[in-house]
């Protein structure tokens, strides 16, 4: 394992070494699917605690607490969600679940356990809003990076910067946006989204970065409105990576019961 | 009288000084203009700090909600109305053109974009196919057929928040509601809308603006156009009239130019002082004028009658002042004191109206005074030779309409006084009942003509929708904090059984909700304390512990239902009431709709069941709710929840639209409300207040009247006073106060009678009465004084009443009646209201002064000129007696 990492590690200095005019042209593609599989698809699992805290443009907080579990059937494709809530107390035990698929529309699933149901949400449009915050479906299973056409504007010491439009506008209420991706995590930092009559009107932030089992991982990440002035704040705590998480957990009979692994 | 000789003798002297300076302080005062700053807001008929405004501010805030422009649109030939591909094109085009919308001056003066209810901006949760749901916009793109055209309607009618607010209750029509930062954009709104729709086609399809906003917005606009024209012509009819009984041109400039200056003088110094233009002062104009050719009117008219018989300008204006001034001082300061009277009513607007007009009002007696005899010295004495009658015989031998009719006014009186005086009791009787039936009322939309496009509009679409009149009723709870003992009772309670199958756990909770009774004060602080600690435990328990999991997350439920107790609009019994409430509400007939979340609960919950009708109901638990609402938030517009209750659940707007905006109405539902809510105690104590600009209205209306009722009421025991002390006599004080109270009577009498609703302009107008009845009164009665004096018969006295003083009298009537016959031609209803009461008021005050005081005298006269008729008596026994001693 220590041979390998060692191995390929000096395989990708030689890389930069001999082809440095290749390394600069780095081109988008790679970039973005490069941003697409460290924001999305770290490690083979994952769960996280996740502490949600809304403000409206008024400074009226809502807080939410739910732990969110990943598994990946293969990087850059299939993935299953499982959102648990925690808080607010009258949504404790609700959950949200993800099939994510490439090509079709993902399944999602919503369990209300204090009216017994098991509800299946259609996912045709996934820019709504999750759970009344400033987030947005897609962005907590990720946008198909086949959606877009992607243009590397600018590239300084820090970031690439990728314009990315949809290739399908009618179905966005953007007409693009542009990410900044960080050279070396290669974590999206700051995403900023123009609206149809091309004013700014959204934006997507990472506040904190750490690094978990040599993952670097965002923990703090803010929504704005920028035309209302609401924001969402999320931060991620009891991060882990590759635990074991089985396929059958992210099933409809799990809503009911759900998983150990949501507790902790 | 002697400054006021001084000040006359002055103005002889030196007209060429007075009137360069009359001339020079207007034209500076006139400067002042320039700064006007146009407030159209009725809203600031109130006070900033009145509670009712301050309330509907933070409403607004707290709610998200803003004033509103309707686009409604109607199509009445295509079978499926605007549910056609065509027509839902032009609506999509038209609210995307809506949403760019903002003043490139101040950016915050805009349309707001997302709160835009339109079919391309709302959001709809629907079903999509077998158990699923789906949030889509409800119309995502224009359809291409008519299918998918139907469907949108479909959709829209199936959801309780759209239909009768989006979608006509037909089907046929469409609104969409455009909210604005700021009202005074509303105009702008609207004409740009106008613009658009002319640049896509109507076609077949009818466009129509309206709204609360629009209508106030463009009544500011308008009314400068009025005040621009109507004002002016006023003028030039006044000048005609006087033209016709005066003849002289050259002399008739001499009111105008004095209305002239007071009105451009007044209103510099009001714009100039720092007050807005505003409804009622645009007005001040139109008061104004009338009162400032009254005087010199009642100059000039006896100028015409004396010059003849003295041919000499200067000692015809020194007998004409002689007897005229106290009489002029006198009127002019009792009309000032009926508007100043105003300025103790609660209303700013109405106060600067009434302070200013009474300013303008003495001011115009000011320049009359000094001005007209400088006019008139300015002028070549020959220029006045062919002027007043020209024939050297006694004016009473003039055989003329006016004349005679007057002269049959005057006999009717003395000779019948009993059945004048019993004719206008009976009047005023009638006048009474019609007063008992007044109707206050007031609506904005209604300051339009009927034909106007805003009538149309309003009138069209709150045939079609639910209405376009917007109130909001606020509820919160009261009284729903907790004892730290009774919080910890109530968790006690609820945890007790429930943990009964894990005894440890259930032992040290209970050991700990016991302590913390003791180390916390307040509610929030034992839950705080509570919640900290079982998290805590919650941790330490192991993965594999099912069941002690499953006892701590029982535990720190039990906290959290013990705070949600404040969140009382998540509670299923609340929010069941407040549907109680609104089905109450839209039984009475105003309220053509109301929203809220309990209708937004009920609508999802629903469509989580598959959409089974069964199910369009309140879940039964709190957290049942709780989740309906969370799931509705996974829509395109989740912030759209926090329109109608607060995110901590503990304020809940009820969103109410009315089909008439008429203060009655409006004042009703509250009143259907107040009993409803003490009728039937809700499960939570709450309290409630009222926002949003129609119950604004009904505030301000109501301040309006009983103010107006204050103010003159004080000012008639003032104009009465004044009286006194003017006749030094108490009963003719009073006298001058009868041609003002039948006025008043048979003018708000007939006002009560037709129908009319007392409205703003009928409220400011008594005060108008006043000022102008009692003029006629002094003049009258002042003359009658004087002609007793001279001759010491009444019958005599009567007669010469008749001539000169009836005419001046007359004149004034036909001069202001018919010189405001423009302002019934304005499209603006309240203009119209002063012109036709104006003119009313004229000819009822003037008539009941010739007709009921000289009556009235007849029957009184051996008492009231006791003293006349006995100077006289002795003078004629002295003269008698002489006469006998001389034939002796």
């Amino acid at each position: 394992m220590h041979k390998l990492l060692i191995l390929l590690s000096s395989l990708i200095a030689l890389t930069v070494l001999y082809c440095p005019v290749q390394a600069k042209q780095i081109d988008v593609e790679s970039i973005v699917n490069r941003a697409n599989l460290a924001a999305y698809y770290a490690g083979d699992d994952g769960r996280a605690t996740v502490n949600m805290t809304i403000t409206d443009s008024q400074g009226r907080e809502r807080k939410r607490e739910f732990v969110l579990l990943r598994k990946d059937k293969i990087d850059g494709g299939e993935q299953f969600f499982f959102v648990y809530f925690k808080k607010p107390s009258d949504v404790r035990k609700m959950v949200f679940m993800v099939h994510k698929h490439i090509n079709t529309d993902d399944d999602r699933w919503l369990y209300l356990p204090a009216l017994d149901l098991v509800k299946r949400i259609a996912a045709s449009d996934k820019r709504t809003s999750f759970v009344g915050s400033n987030y947005l479906y897609e962005d907590v299973s990720g946008r198909g990076i086949n959606e877009d056409t992607h243009e590397l504007i600018e590239t300084t010491n820090e970031f690439y910067v990728v314009r990315n439009t949809p290739k399908n506008p009618n179905t966005v209420e953007f007409s693009s946006y542009t990410v900044w991706i960080d050279k070396t995590t290669f974590l999206p930092m700051k995403t900023l989204y123009i609206d149809k009559n091309n004013k700014e009107y959204r934006l997507v932030e990472a506040l904190e970065v750490q690094k978990f089992n040599t993952l670097p991982t965002v923990t703090i990440s803010k929504a704005t409105d920028l035309s209302s002035g609401s924001s969402t704040r999320v931060e991620f705590s009891a991060v882990r990576y590759d635990i074991g998480l089985k396929e059958n957990i992210f099933s409809e009979r799990y809503l009911r019961r759900p998983p150990r692994e949501v507790r902790k | 009288m002697q400054p006021a000789n001084t000040l006359i003798e002055f103005s002889l002297r030196k007209p060429k000084t007075v009137t360069v300076l009359m001339v020079l302080i207007t034209l500076l005062l006139g400067a002042l203009i320039a700064k006007v700053h146009v407030d159209t807001d009725p809203e600031n008929m109130l006070s900033k700090d009145e509670f009712v405004r301050v309330f509907h501010d933070q409403t607004k805030m707290e709610f998200n909600l803003h004033d509103v422009v309707v686009l409604g649109i109607v199509n009445e030939h295509d079978p499926d109305g605007v549910f056609n591909p065509a027509t839902l094109k032009k609506i999509d085009t038209l609210s995307k053109y809506a949403a760019t919308l903002s003043d490139p001056d101040n950016p915050d003066r805009r349309v707001v974009d997302r709160d835009i209810i339109a079919p391309d901006n709302v959001d709809n949760i629907q079903q999509a196919g077998i158990g699923q749901v789906r949030f889509e916009w409800l119309m995502k793109e224009p359809p291409t057929t008519r299918k998918q055209a139907l469907r949108i309607r479909d959709d829209a009618l199936n959801n309780p928040l759209l239909r009768g607010t989006l979608v006509s209750e037909d089907g046929r029509a469409l609104a969409i509601y455009l909210p604005i930062t700021s009202k005074d954009f509303a105009h702008t709104v609207s004409s740009r809308l106008k613009q658009k729709i002319a640049e896509i086609g109507t076609g077949e399809d009818q466009f129509y603006i309206t709204g609360l906003p629009v209508a106030e917005d463009t009544f500011g606009k308008e009314m400068f156009i009025q005040m621009a024209i109507c004002a002016p012509l006023a003028m030039v009819m006044i000048f005609l009239l006087m033209l016709i009984f005066f003849r002289k041109l050259q002399l008739i400039v001499s009111p105008l130019i004095i209305a002239m200056c007071t009105v451009i003088s007044t209103m510099g110094l009001l714009i100039g002082t720092g007050n807005t233009l505003h409804i009622m002062s645009s007005m001040i104009p139109i008061f104004i004028m009338p009162i400032a050719v009254v005087d010199s009117i009642h100059i000039l008219s006896e100028f015409f009658d004396e010059y003849q018989n003295r041919l000499d300008r200067r000692a015809t204006i020194v007998h004409v002042m002689g007897h005229l001034f106290k009489p002029m001082l006198f009127t002019s300061l009792t009309s000032s004191a009926g508007f100043a009277s105003l300025a103790f009513t609660p209303i700013p607007p109405v106060q600067a109206f009434g302070i200013f007009v009474a300013i303008g009002i003495m001011l115009a007696w000011l320049l009359t005074i000094i001005f007209i005899p400088a006019y008139i010295m300015l002028m070549k004495e020959s220029s006045l030779n062919n002027f007043g009658v020209s024939k050297h015989v006694s004016v009473r031998a003039e055989k003329s309409p006016i004349n005679r009719h007057l002269r049959w006014i005057g006999t009717t009186a003395i000779r019948m006084p009993w059945l004048v005086i019993g004719f206008n009791i009976a009047v005023m009787v009638v006048g009474v009942i019609g007063i008992l039936m007044i109707q206050v009322n007031d609506n904005p939309v209604k300051w339009f003509k009927k034909t106007h496009e805003i009538r149309v509009a309003d009138k069209v679409l709150n045939a079609h929708f639910g209405g376009t009149y917007e109130a909001y009723l606020i509820l919160e709870g009261k009284n729903i904090a907790m004892t730290p003992q009774k919080a910890a009772d109530w968790l006690t309670s609820y945890l007790d059984q429930r943990l009964a199958e894990s005894p440890a756990i259930r032992e040290k909770v209970l050991n700990e909700i016991l302590e913390a009774t003791v180390t916390t004060t307040s509610e929030q602080e034992l839950t705080n304390a509570l919640t900290k600690a079982w998290e805590n435990e919650l941790d330490q328990t192991a993965a594999d512990d099912d069941i002690g999991y499953d006892r701590w997350s029982t535990a720190l439920d039990a906290l959290d239902r013990l705070r949600n107790q404040k969140e009382i609009f998540k509670r299923p019994d609340m929010l069941n009431y407040i549907s109680g409430l609104q089905a109450f509400m839209n039984k009475q007939g105003d309220v053509g709709k109301s929203n809220s979340i309990s209708d937004v609960t009920k609508k999802v919950h629903q469509e989580l069941f598959a959409g089974d009708p069964a199910h369009f109901s309140i879940p039964e638990t709190v957290n049942g709710v709780a989740q309906t609402l969370i799931s509705y938030q996974n829509s395109h517009k989740p912030d759209d929840l926090w329109h109608l209750v607060t995110p901590d659940y503990t304020r809940a707007n009820i969103w109410l639209q009315l089909k008439s905006g008429d203060n009655k109405d409006m004042e009703r539902v509250v009143k259907d409300v107040e009993r409803y809510l003490t009728d039937h105690p809700a499960p939570v104590q709450l309290g409630h207040n009222w926002a949003g600009l129609t119950y604004i209205n009904v505030v301000w209306q109501e301040k309006m009247v009983t103010g107006m009722l204050k103010s003159f009421l004080s000012s008639f025991v003032v104009v009465f006073i004044m009286m006194t002390v003017l006749f030094r006599s108490a009963i003719w004080g009073a006298l001058a106060m009868i041609p003002l109270t039948f006025t008043i009577g048979i003018i708000y009498g007939v006002i009560g009678l037709i129908g009319k609703d007392y409205d703003m302009p009928v409220a400011v107008l008594s005060s108008l009465t006043l000022g102008l009845a009692v003029d006629f009164a002094i003049h009258f009665l002042q003359r009658t004084r004087m002609t007793m004096a001279r001759t010491g018969d009444w019958t005599a006295a009567v007669t010469d009443m008749f001539e000169e003083p009836a005419r001046a009298i007359f004149r004034n009537i036909i001069v202001i009646s018919v010189g405001f016959t423009p302002l019934l031609f304005a499209p603006l209803i309240p203009y119209q209201t002063v012109g036709i009461f104006l003119a009313a008021i004229m000819l009822y005050s003037g008539l009941t002064t010739l007709w009921i005081l000289p009556a009235i005298l007849t029957v009184i006269q051996k008492w009231i000129f006791k003293k006349e008729i006995k100077a006289h008596a002795q003078e004629r026994q002295a003269l008698n007696s002489n006469s006998r001693k001389n034939h002796a």
